[in-house]
């Protein structure tokens, strides 16, 4: 009994002790979250920074490569048949493009621009899913014949001679834009020109991600910056 | 946020380059070379005859313009216009500071790593690189 009254004062006095453990534990769980998004974009932004510097030294690699293979057709070709005096000043418009996206990042103040590629500016290709990413994507890929598995028969080997046809053309464009560029040196070139070409077409991949994450970072760095 | 500003879309954007010879020439095999009616060109070569004044006139036409999306400058050539380049923050055109054949990429002298550098330690990502 004496218990018993002993805790009846104690549970109606325990209530306003209990909203206030409340508020606190609210007040506390706030300031986690908080501190566990700032820890976040932080981690965002040294992730940023870390993805920056690795892809400046990818892009070193690629543009030492074209370099090396630019000198070593000059070398087969002579100097002045790779030069910039033959460089073609009619009116052309660049057959490499870029796509710039706002990625509505609406946590940050800072705009934050996507960029994508678009090589040999394929304006032939049909409208797929996604028609940015099938711009982007590498002109080599082909699926070749029943490659796929036979379970719907007919109907898959069509699709995949449609895949091969269309990759097929892509390649086809692509290679003739190649040789359009390389034309400018003439009709018969050193294959180490075309592997310069190759090697300033992936250093221009490297660049293209390089120019994101410089928008990653930026972005997570003033978003770090305001708070 | 409220406030922040918008980018437009463009959808065929080029890409500027002011470096030397040999990296201008292997951009242009990748197919990036534009010339438009009035004859001026997304690229500018940079020699021992090039001025500063050249350099400076370029780069303000490159970021000005709607139609460049990047600007790839040498980070050698950045250095001569530094004070430029390191005023330039707009998002669009982003500038890029790459290497050239006889001067490698240096983080420490690099536009936007000195903008966030304060961040780091004293001891910069840069120094324990080298």
């Amino acid at each position: 009994m004496a218990a018993a009254t002993e805790e009846q004062p104690a549970s109606t006095g325990s209530v306003p002790r209990v909203e206030e453990v409340e508020k606190v534990h609210e007040t506390t769980e706030g300031e986690r979250l908080e501190r566990d998004d700032d820890d976040d974009e932080i981690l965002r932004f040294m992730d940023s920074v870390d993805g920056y510097l690795l892809l400046m030294d990818s892009l070193s690699s690629a543009l030492r490569q074209g370099w090396l293979d630019l000198a070593s057709a000059r070398h087969s070709m002579g100097t002045s048949r790779v030069s910039s005096t033959l460089f073609d000043h009619k009116e052309q418009s660049a057959a490499t493009k870029l796509q710039v996206i706002d990625s509505a990042d609406m946590q940050s103040s800072e705009p934050n621009p996507h960029f994508v590629l678009s090589k040999w500016h394929l304006e032939e290709k049909p409208s797929s899913n996604d028609s940015v990413s099938a711009q982007d994507t590498k002109p080599t890929l082909r699926f070749r014949g029943s490659a796929t598995t036979p379970e719907d028969g007919s109907h898959q080997s069509d699709a995949a001679l449609a895949e091969s046809l269309a990759g097929v053309d892509t390649s086809s464009h692509v290679q003739r834009a190649r040789s359009k560029a390389l034309s400018v040196y003439g009709a018969l070139v050193s294959p180490k020109l075309r592997t310069a070409q190759i090697s300033f077409e992936t250093a221009l991949e490297v660049i293209v991600e390089l120019a994101n994450s410089r928008s990653n970072m930026l972005a997570s760095f003033s978003q770090i910056k305001d708070e | 946020m409220a406030g922040r500003p918008s980018i437009p879309t463009i959808n065929s954007a080029l890409i500027a380059i002011i470096a030397d010879e040999d990296t201008v020439t292997g951009f242009l095999l990748a197919g990036v070379g534009n010339v438009d009616l009035r004859k001026k060109t997304n690229y500018l070569i940079i020699d021992n005859k090039t001025t500063v004044k050249q350099i400076e006139d370029a780069f303000k036409e490159f970021t000005t313009r709607e139609d460049i999306a990047i600007v790839l400058i040498s980070q050698y050539v950045a250095n001569m216009i530094r004070f430029l380049v390191d005023s330039y923050n707009r998002p669009v055109p982003a500038i890029l500071e790459i290497p050239s054949k006889d001067h490698p990429y240096d983080p420490a002298h690099d536009s936007v790593l000195s903008r966030v550098k304060y961040l780091f330690s004293a001891e910069s990502v840069a120094s324990d690189r080298r």
